[in-house]
């Protein structure tokens, strides 16, 4: 199928966008939980994880070889084999997919690091617009507490290192990450991104999330009777030897949030 | 000087307007004789005292094993491919070829993003997108496009053998090799023409002999590189030595 060229896609494609430590994996996981929950048929994606690419990647960043256009560039590959290969056939099949980071973190990421704006956003035309592309807003001083919680050392660029903003990774990785929210910020207006309030209640985040999702789910793709801990609640089992489901058998309980 | 303009926009990295090297790409397509060419002009311009840079596609530091490793599967969708190829140009462009172009020497590129675009364009991928995505690329001082038909170039494709994706065998849906190959190299050798003319290629007869062929490339690379700063000492030759007369110079000496 051409990418390029597609009619409207039976499925739904709900994304989360923010910055490190806005907490956005952890709602988008939340949300996961509660759609498998619900019986729906969920597939996800995140950023930097395709296979084919992704080896390129870490090479790339373990012998600093990446430069701004080089670092664009094999994100972009990376981010069109996982379209081709996972979340366009589940939106043509009219599933749900979810994506951890989307076009929205290379425009962000990108742009700080001097790359063209109009390039990119051409460059990235091939992927399917969103239903919901949801941005989660937290301020820099919150977003830095989190990640520096559990974090030894930051990588040289997750840091941005590569910018020579600052010698120092830690003001660096701050120097870097409040740049990205300037982009963010105007990515928001330019493509309608929602707007989370990232410092509220975790609850709270979700409910919301779960009530701006909701109406977008009649006719969704389902699949019933594929829920292993069902099937183990009834057979009186604890699934010993099923492996490789963590997907379902996790979902017990987590559907009861909202 | 090659003076630096790109296609498109300029990208992060670049800050001079001018390079003291010259940019030479030499196009066309597999089988025509290109590596031949690039590796007499090489010899050529060293026995005229230019240092020179020869690189040629996937054979970046970073990109390279990735994209030959990722071909062996057959899996690649264009798109992600093209990507691929981006990265492993643009790594070759920022960390081989400028540094070559600013320290004076003449970078004789074996494919540039021409090839690249053909390629994707016959395979259905947006000449538009292909294009705009190429924006990055420094315009070069010359382009010599290797012009031939399918009739000339079958034999010489026939000596070493059909390649799966020199046929085109990735994506059309021919009975066998041969009709696959005929249609791929035709359709191709059109788009080359095509960039050809939209992007004002030196054309060059490449039907005729090695020799031949060599003689032509000689005198467009030999305008090229004119005015260059060389070390006298080291240019030797005369400039009008044939490619036999060259070799039997070379000889003893190697």
């Amino acid at each position: 199928m051409n990418p390029f060229e597609r009619d409207d896609l039976p499925g739904r494609l709900f994304i989360v966008e923010g910055i490190d430590g806005s907490g956005k994996s952890t709602q988008l996981d939340l949300l996961h939980k509660w759609l498998v929950g619900e019986g729906y048929l969920v597939v996800f994606s995140e950023w930097n994880s395709s296979p084919i690419v992704k080896g390129t990647t870490k090479r790339g960043k373990k012998r600093k070889l990446l430069s701004p256009m080089s670092f664009s560039l094999i994100h972009a590959a990376d981010f069109a084999s996982r379209i081709h290969d996972r979340i366009l056939p589940a939106l043509q099949a009219g599933a749900i997919v979810l994506a951890d980071r989307y076009v929205y973190t290379a425009f962000a990421r990108d742009a700080v690091r001097g790359v063209d704006p109009n390039w990119l956003r051409r460059v990235y035309s091939f992927a399917p617009t969103p239903t919901i592309s949801f941005y989660f807003d937290v301020p820099l001083d919150e977003a830095i507490r989190r990640i520096m919680e559990g974090r030894p050392s930051l990588k040289f660029y997750e840091a941005g290192l590569d910018m020579g903003l600052a010698d120092d990774p830690e003001d660096s990785f701050r120097r870097y990450q409040g740049l990205i929210r300037e982009e963010y910020d105007r990515l928001v207006g330019e493509f309608g991104l929602v707007r989370m309030d990232a410092t509220e209640n975790l609850i709270r985040q979700q409910q919301r999330m779960r009530q701006l999702v909701e109406p977008h789910l009649n006719g969704v793709m389902r699949i019933e009777g594929q829920s292993l801990s069902d099937a183990l609640v009834k057979a009186r089992l604890r699934g010993r030897y099923v492996s490789g489901r963590q997907d379902v058998t996790q979902v017990s309980g987590a559907g009861r949030l909202a | 000087m090659t003076e630096v303009r790109f296609y498109g926009h300029r990208p992060p990295g670049f800050e001079e307007d001018t390079l003291p090297g010259r940019l030479i790409v030499i196009e066309g397509t597999d089988g025509v004789g290109r590596s031949t060419q690039v590796a007499l002009l090489k010899e050529w311009l060293e026995d005229r005292a230019y240092a020179v840079l020869d690189t040629g596609l996937v054979r970046s530091e970073l990109a390279g094993p990735g994209i030959k490793r990722a071909k062996q599967g057959h899996t690649l969708d264009p798109i992600t491919l093209n990507l691929f190829y981006a990265t492993d140009f643009w790594d070759r462009l920022e960390r081989q070829i400028v540094p070559a172009l600013r320290a004076g020497m003449v970078a004789l590129v074996d494919r540039y993003i021409f090839s690249l675009i053909a390629r994707a364009t016959v395979r259905g991928v947006s000449r538009e997108w292909m294009e705009h995505l190429y924006g990055f690329a420094l315009i070069p001082d010359r382009t010599i496009y290797l012009d031939i038909d399918v009739e000339h170039l079958l034999p010489r494709v026939l000596e070493r053998g059909f390649d799966y994706w020199e046929s085109g065998l990735d994506f059309l849906r021919e009975q066998d090799v041969y009709r696959s190959f005929e249609k791929y190299q035709a359709e191709l050798l059109a788009e080359f023409l095509r960039l050809a003319e939209d992007h004002h290629f030196e054309v060059v007869d490449a039907r005729g002999s090695i020799a031949d062929v060599f003689e032509v490339l000689r005198a467009k690379v030999d305008g090229a590189v004119k005015g260059m700063e060389v070390d006298q000492l080291a240019a030797h030759r005369p400039a009008d030595t044939t490619v036999e007369q060259a070799r039997e110079t070379e000889a003893p000496s190697a």
